[in-house]
């Protein structure tokens, strides 16, 4: 059914598949939590949130904001 | 005999009626004079006068209507002939009914559902979407101050009866539409309470973080049908103020979804603001820290048969998040370390910190019962708090004296413990109070045809048996 | 993905049954789950309401961590074991009270010991077109349940709470 090689996090990543595949920086973020796949209701340009940097709240991460500098951001792994 | 000579006293100084009772009486003992729920019933109502039709089900318009009945207006409730409110059938189960819901459905019986939505009232049956019931409801408008209603928006107005038709009759009339979405792009979407937490917004906010497991949850009870239906009468108040003003009625359009979205607080102003949306946490407190529900080890019936008590009575609420509580609390669960690393609010306030902080409160409570718990936090000069479960509302003696929740003898159905709107709030001159909780189906069709609006006996006896009424 | 991967059942296809775990409290979750008709364990790992191992059969007599809350056997009918079957389904806690066991309680008296219209049928005694007086005469309408209630004044199990 599923290939034993995937580990139980690369697992999760794989259920929860993003909408968009883009090269923003957060996508190497633990803190993100991207829009998944077949999501109707966020806009069109937003590729997730923002866990971390604003608890308790969710910042919307469109696609087009550049992001220079975080002190939130943590790479994965 | 010689006249007794009286002392001389001088009108101004004579305490008036006022200050003479504040004088002798602490504020406490003052205000279990005036509020005391055993002179309910000797004082007058604020809304007599007025008279209501309730063509409502459900909760959330009925309980709008409620809250009038218990100030003391007359309010008609409308129901479907012999089969009524479907609130009546939609109760807890096992036989927790009353009854009988009509004469001619003696094995049926009117759920506990019902409670406290429609106290008050008196009962009528009629089929409004029968031609020959449409003049039957002008005379009742007539005679009426308003009308709540909660079918599909337009459903009145096709059927001859909308606000449009009826303030060419009453122009005094206020009419409040009660629904889920209201006119626009959802006009027909229908709407359950569990709906309205949902599209407005609570529902996500509710229940715990994901990184927990939690998922968006909604309240156990119909709290925003609850919590809608009191907005309506906010607004049927300031109408009927408005029609004091100007001698003319208002339409009410009132959408539920959006109490749901009232009920978010700071959430939608702030996204309107910064972007940024609500996440859920749960039994902790994203504002302070500790200031949440915590679960002790041990529970404080452990030998009850039920299981609810058995199993749930073990919850507290825990409150200390002032430095100086902060340090007690740490020192009375014997982990000064955590005070130590967590001085400030803020320090402690971060969801890492939070973590650490109850975790080591529930490991500290794991072998305490929940009155252990409690006891110790409140010598301890804290704040604490079971979470009581309704057996424990029912025996706390707190609710029993200031009569938000009583016993009372309802004339048909007997006796019945209500807390209908006694909690909202008490008031001295014309206090709220529950005469009845419901009648049966069509219970005052006499009453209101025949008395009220002078129909002849034989009419009603013809409506009757046609199925109009 | 498919749906069973995504529902929380284990059917053990030895005995033909559906174990159902439930799926809030094992959204992410991973041990060892016994089946609700034969002695067969089985190992899963749900990762996010998804099966990522399992439900893999363990060999015979492997300690268990839980058993399902719920079973049946659907192609055998309705049979079915009900959430606190011994040995087979663990209780349910969350139960509500133990009076709703599923048969009708008909209850004459409050909890304070007074009466209450609460029992069916109930003999008509309306007017014209369903309505009703607004007193029930109880000792008129009920003699049986006056009758206990006098008893109950006596014994004194009318409170006032």
């Amino acid at each position: 059914m599923v290939e034993k090689k995937l580990t139980p996090e690369e697992f999760r990543l794989k259920i929860l598949e993003p909408a968009k595949k883009t090269d923003h920086i957060c996508w190497t973020c633990k803190h993100l939590k991207p829009v998944i796949k077949g999501s109707k209701l966020p806009p069109a340009d937003l590729i997730g949130w923002c866990k971390k940097l604003h608890w308790p709240f969710y910042w919307c991460i469109p696609e087009n904001l550049v992001v220079k500098k975080c002190i939130g951001y943590e790479r994965i792994g | 005999m010689r006249e007794k000579v009286k002392p001389e006293i001088k009108f101004e100084e004579i305490p008036g009626p006022e200050e003479l009772e504040l004088e002798k009486m602490p504020y406490e003992e003052y205000c279990r004079k005036i509020f005391d729920p055993k002179k309910t019933f000797e004082k007058p109502e604020a809304l007599k006068g007025i008279r209501w039709l309730s063509c409502t089900m459900y909760i959330f318009t009925p309980h709008s209507v409620s809250n009038l009945a218990e100030l003391g207006a007359e309010v008609i409730k409308v129901e479907m002939p012999r089969a009524g409110d479907p609130m009546r059938h939609t109760s807890p189960f096992n036989e927790a009914y009353l009854y009988p819901l009509h004469d001619t459905r003696p094995f049926t019986g009117t759920g506990y559902g019902y409670f406290h939505a429609n106290l008050n009232e008196y009962y009528i049956s009629l089929d409004y979407h029968r031609p020959e019931a449409r003049e039957i409801v002008y005379n009742l408008v007539r005679m009426s101050d308003g009308l709540t209603e909660c079918y599909r928006p337009g459903t009145f107005h096709r059927w001859g009866i909308g606000y449009k038709q009826l303030c060419e009759i009453n122009p005094r009339f206020i009419y409040v539409w009660g629904g889920g979405f209201g006119y626009g792009p959802k006009v027909f979407g229908g709407s359950y309470d569990i709906l309205g937490q949902a599209q407005g917004g609570l529902a996500s906010i509710t229940g715990f973080h994901e990184d927990f497991g939690g998922h968006p949850v909604k309240h156990t009870n119909w709290v925003i049908d609850w919590y809608s239906g009191t907005m309506i009468t906010v607004g049927v108040l300031a109408a009927l103020y408005w029609r004091r003003k100007t001698g003319l009625g208002t339409m009410i359009e009132f959408s539920q979804v959006h109490c749901a979205t009232r009920a978010c607080g700071y959430g939608v102003p702030l996204y309107g603001r910064f972007g940024i949306v609500r996440q859920r946490w749960g039994n902790w407190d994203t504002q302070l820290c500790v200031h949440g529900i915590i679960r002790t080890g041990k529970s404080d019936y452990p030998n009850d048969p039920n299981p609810q008590l058995r199993e749930e009575a073990k919850y507290v609420m825990v409150s200390a998040f002032q430095d100086e509580d902060f340090r007690e609390l740490c020192y009375v669960i014997g982990r000064p370390d955590l005070w130590e690393k967590y001085k400030t609010h803020k320090e402690r306030l971060k969801p890492e910190a939070q973590i650490e902080i109850y975790g080591a409160l529930e490991q500290w409570a794991s072998d305490k019962t929940r009155s252990e718990v409690v006891d110790i936090l409140t010598d301890a000069g804290l704040l604490a708090m079971p979470v009581m479960n309704d057996k424990e509302v029912y025996e706390c003696q707190h609710f029993r004296e200031r009569g938000t929740i009583r016993w009372i003898e309802d004339p048909i159905f007997g006796d019945v413990l209500v807390h209908g709107g006694f909690s909202v709030g008490l008031l001295s001159e014309t206090p709220r109070r529950v005469r009845w909780v419901w009648r049966p189906v069509g219970a005052d069709n006499v009453r209101v045809y025949h008395e009220l609006l002078g129909y002849p006996i034989s009419q009603i006896k013809e409506w009757y048996d046609k199925g109009i009424i | 993905m498919g749906v069973m991967d995504l529902t929380e059942i284990i059917w053990c296809k030895h005995c033909n049954t559906v174990n159902y775990l439930d799926p809030y409290t094992f959204w992410n979750w991973k041990g060892k789950v016994k089946c609700a008709g034969c002695d067969r364990v089985y190992y899963v790992h749900i990762i996010q309401g998804f099966y990522y191992e399992g439900p893999k059969e363990m060999p015979p007599g492997e300690p268990y961590d839980i058993m399902p809350l719920y079973a049946d056997k659907p192609l055998e009918g309705y049979e079915s074991y009900k959430p606190g079957t011994p040995g087979r389904t663990r209780p349910y806690l969350c139960l509500p009270r133990e009076i709703y066991l599923g048969k009708a309680d008909k209850v004459k008296f409050s909890i304070r010991g007074r009466p209450v219209r609460g029992w069916a049928p109930q003999p008509p005694s309306s007017g014209l077109a369903g309505s009703q007086g607004f007193k029930w005469d109880i000792e008129k309408l009920s003699p049986d349940v006056w009758k206990e209630y006098q008893v109950k004044l006596r014994k004194g199990e009318v409170r006032e709470w």
